[in-house]
């Protein structure tokens, strides 16, 4: 029996070894993402183009000899989940950086934790400026919300809309900041906010905001949402018989709203980070990819910084040559004219992305490009 | 002016709703003496049966509008009759907490249930337009055909049900057991037929409440139920628990004071607060509801 | 007509009546007697079928009606007038008198009836369109037992029917009780802690304590025994 045991003993001793030796060739890169819940339709987005550009990178190799392992929690689109899932992902599985979140005060509860923890996050699409001063762990890989706000405010004097309202959700981060630098930009531009309405998160009902804001009679409305009630509101203001132009930021871009909000949601505009329409030959290659590998769906602005996040991520720690955190958050911060799918990302002192903005419409129940506006 | 009265429309529309959920509410109240939390899921099940239908029904059509909303209003009854005979009939004569901390148990289970991806999942999916959709102006006033469902619907329901507390056998029983249980057993009322036909009743007025909601906020998921249930129970309790005009009462001043302070630039972020405020005054100066009756507890 | 057997009842933990038996027959007036908290009400409910029992047997001419609901046991024709009354405060005297006609369908005995019970209580004659709840104490205890006659009881079961009113009209209403009894044939299980009265117009009494028949006897002999009349009737 005792001569017996030896050998009885030795092959869960080499499954172990075998399998140390398998995490050891993986670099863990962890995501946060609302694959479920009311902002499902982002989360989904980024995650598909998250994923394939880890696939993509692993395809070629990987970086610095090792395959990226892609570890996603979801957060049900709910408030103090995504704090949850980010220390999960930092002490159960050890990842090297942390990808996500789409909404700013999602972002804002995975930010601390990642600093904290001193291991670099990476939004791919909050807006709002706070986020990355949580810290100098702390990068996004797109436009800020001053700037979104400032290219819908000269939009709207381009256009010669005199007398705007503002519809914001006092309960969003991002809502609010997009509302704030617009009213600068466009007050100062010449313009007047002839009626400033509030609403919550929850509300489904808009119609004494916006019965409020018909009575003041504006040339448009300036509504910095998320798509769902972007697009309750659209239809509740066309029901009210209010015909102007409504427009906002990236929280439109989901064809969520054009489901919600049908007719409603003909002909108003909003600015986001990237055209699936644009001709670039890395853009278009990128369309072809994700639609093979996803159905045929067509790629949105979520899904191209998500699909960026993760390329911006390997190609600092392919300059850093390591996966160590503090050499790859230097690294990070050293990115220059890094040529993404949502155009050239270069990261500023603030560790923000400095890019152009694209202004979308809706036209016959399809997005349409109308113009490009550069920083 | 024309303002004004365009957020007394918008106001009666939402208010219409409140009403339709808190008649549930006040009539459960009224004959068990304890607020049935889950009701608000079955005013969410209620718009996602209709939501399901959608998929198989022709849009924009008023006899597809009419199956959806009878089919909600079905489905809904049968969920609330059974809710009452598997958890609250076993539970009946135990302490009224015991109750209520089940209900809100019943409450978390249908939320947690349609959250699962293999019932509807946790994503808001789109409503269809199941009704024609037709605007109406008057005089620089507008009102949605999905408005005006809501208004006349719900009316027609609550004299309904007015008919039927008054004017019918079951009407009369369920007054009986409102008043006094053991009275109208001991004259021979069947106290749980009654019990199960006011679940039915008033789970199918929460059902209808779900589809004309939906209709007018065409976002479903399952966690809708959770604010208006809310808004609705203020309702009923704002117009006195138990009465049934009350309830209607209730629910209309509270949507018109709710759509009046959204319509303020000073209030609008405030406005659930001024409607629990109202609330507060109201219970302060009539502790029973506006058209509650004070009433003794039962030796 | 009514056989109690060993019927036992208890709330949660407490034992209200602890192996209770008695026999009521057909066409008499009985009583059962007992100091407070004795356990009469709950004997009543627990026949009436609003109390569960825990063990024992109900039979109600012949047939078990131990586990019926109440509705079912008043359909049988047997009828109980609650302790305190129970009138729909908010009803009408009318209303009430309906209320009480529950189960009969024919509209011509509904009316017949009432009739009836207006001449054997002509004071609620007069309140018809009154709000039971403005009645007096003794006005709304005669509507508590002529909506019991609505129903066209075989059996009567009065919980207290003295609890609260005046001399004068406690004998009022017991000449009724015994005019309903005699003149229509309806068995009576009168409960009371009025000893002295209840003995008077029954003819066999029990004695509940602490929830157990301690004696029973005919109401004469009852009456003129001497353990009962130190406990019961005042010496
Ligand atoms: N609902 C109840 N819960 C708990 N105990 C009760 C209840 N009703 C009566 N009891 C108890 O049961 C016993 C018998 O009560 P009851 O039948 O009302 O007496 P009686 O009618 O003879 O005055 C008493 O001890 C009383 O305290
Ligand atoms: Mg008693």
């Amino acid at each position: 029996m005792r001569i017996l045991r030896r050998p009885h003993s030795l092959p869960p001793f080499f499954l172990l070894l075998a399998l140390g030796a398998f995490a050891q060739d993986t670099i863990k890169v962890g995501e946060v993402a609302s694959l479920t819940g009311k902002e499902a339709s982002f989360g989904q987005s980024s995650h598909k183009g998250t994923l394939l550009a880890i696939e993509h990178l692993n395809t070629a190799g990987g970086v610095l000899g090792k395959k990226f392992d892609l570890v996603t929690e979801d957060n049900q689109s709910k408030a103090g989940e995504s704090a949850t899932a980010a220390r999960k992902l930092l002490s159960r599985d050890k990842v090297v950086a942390l990808l996500g979140e789409v909404a700013s005060s999602r972002s804002l509860e995975i930010a601390p934790v990642a600093q904290a923890a001193k291991i670099p996050m990476i939004s791919p699409a909050s807006t709002n400026s706070t986020v990355t001063e949580t810290g100098s762990y702390i990068f996004r890989v797109c436009f800020i919300d001053p700037f979104q706000g400032t290219v819908m405010a000269k939009f709207a004097l381009k256009r010669g809309w005199k007398k705007v309202a503002t519809l914001i959700s006092v309960s969003s981060a991002y809502s609010v900041g997009l509302g704030k630098y617009f009213k600068e930009t466009y007050t100062t531009g010449g313009g007047a906010l002839a009626a400033e309405r509030t609403y919550v998160e929850s509300d489904k009902d808009f119609k004494a905001q916006l019965t409020a804001i018909k009575a003041a009679g504006v040339d448009a409305i300036f509504v910095p949402g998320y798509y769902n009630e972007c697009a309750l509101i659209s239809k509740q203001a066309r029901e009210l018989g209010l015909t102007v132009p409504l427009f906002g930021g990236d929280g439109w871009e989901s064809t969520a709203l054009l489901e919600i909000g049908g007719t409603a949601v003909e002909g108003v505009f909003f600015s986001t980070h990237y055209s699936s329409e644009d001709a670039a030959p890395a853009v278009q290659a990128f369309v072809q990819a994700f639609k093979t590998r996803w159905n045929g769906e067509t790629p949105d602005a979520m899904a191209a910084l998500g699909y960026d996040s993760a390329l911006v991520l390997a190609d600092a720690m392919k300059r850093a040559g390591t996966a160590d955190a503090v050499k790859l958050r230097d690294a990070l911060a050293a990115t220059k004219d890094f040529p993404g799918v949502t155009g050239k990302t270069s990261i500023d002192a603030q560790r923000n992305a400095t890019k152009a903005a694209a202004i979308f419409t809706v036209k016959n129940g399809k997005f349409a490009f109308v113009e490009s506006i550069a920083p | 002016m024309t303002e004004f009265l365009q957020q007394l429309v918008n106001g009666l529309a939402l208010g219409a709703i409140y009403a339709l959920i808190a008649l549930g509410y006040t009539m459960v109240y009224g004959i068990l003496r304890f607020i049935n939390f889950a009701h608000s899921e079955v005013f969410m099940v209620g718009a996602l049966i209709a939501w399901k239908l959608g998929q198989y029904l022709p849009h924009s059509t008023l006899w597809g509008g009419l199956v959806a909303l009878v089919a909600a209003m079905t489905g809904c009854a049968v969920l609330g009759v059974t809710i009452e005979r598997l958890v609250y009939r076993p539970l009946r004569g135990t302490a009224t907490l015991n109750v209520l901390i089940t209900a809100i148990g019943v409450s978390l289970l249908l939320q947690s249930v349609l959250q699962h991806p293999a019932v509807f999942g946790a994503t808001p999916q789109p409503f269809p337009e199941l009704f024609p959709v037709i605007n109406f102006t008057l005089g620089g006033l507008t009102a949605s055909s999905s408005q005006l469902v809501v208004i006349v619907v719900a009316a027609l329901l609550i004299v309904v049900l007015q008919l039927v507390a008054f004017r019918t056998r079951m009407g009369r029983a369920m007054r009986a057991i409102a008043l006094n249980p053991a009275a109208a057993q001991l004259v021979g009322v069947n106290i749980n037929v009654v019990i199960s036909f006011t679940f039915a009743l008033g789970s199918a007025l929460a059902g209808a409440g779900g589809v004309l909601y939906a209709l007018n906020y065409p976002s479903v998921e399952p966690l809708m139920g959770v604010m208006p249930g809310l808004k609705a129970f203020v309702a009923a309790v704002l117009g006195g628990i138990g009465s049934i005009p009350g309830a209607a009462l209730g629910g209309l001043i509270l949507g018109t004071v709710e759509t009046l302070a959204g319509g303020s630039a000073a209030l609008s972020t405030y406005k659930d607060a001024i409607a629990f405020a109202v609330l507060i005054i109201i219970l302060l100066c009539r502790p029973a509801g506006l058209l509650g009756r004070p009433v003794a507890e039962k030796v | 007509m009514l056989t109690v057997t060993n019927l036992s009842v208890a709330y949660g933990a407490i034992n209200a009546l602890d192996g209770v038996s008695f026999v009521v027959p057909a066409g008499g007036i009985v009583t059962l007697i007992g100091g407070n908290g004795a356990g009469k009400t709950t004997s009543l409910r627990a026949i009436s079928g609003l109390l569960r029992s825990r063990g024992g047997t109900i039979t109600f001419e012949g047939q078990d009606i131990t586990r019926l609901p109440p509705h079912e046991i008043v359909a049988r024709g047997l009828s109980h007038v609650p302790e305190g009354r129970m009138v729909f405060a908010n009803l009408t005297v009318a209303e009430n008198l309906s209320m009480g006609a529950w189960l009969v369908r024919d509209r011509a005995v509904i009316a017949q009836r009432q009739v009836h019970v207006l001449k054997l209580f002509p004071r609620l004659a007069e309140r018809l369109r009154q709000t039971a709840g403005t009645l007096s104490g003794g006005e709304q205890q005669m509507l508590a037992v002529g909506r019991a006659l609505m129903g066209g009881p075989k059996f009567l079961m009065l919980d207290e029917p003295s609890l609260g009113l005046a001399p004068r009209l406690v004998g009022e209403l017991f000449e009724k009780i015994t005019t309903i009894n005699r003149t229509e044939g309806v068995t009576v299980l009168l409960v009371e802690q009025n000893a002295r009265l209840a003995l008077a117009v029954s003819s066999y009494a029990h004695v509940l304590e602490c929830g157990r028949i301690v004696m029973s006897g005919p109401s004469t002999e009852l009456a003129s025994d001497p353990r009962l009349k130190a406990a019961y009737l005042g010496g």
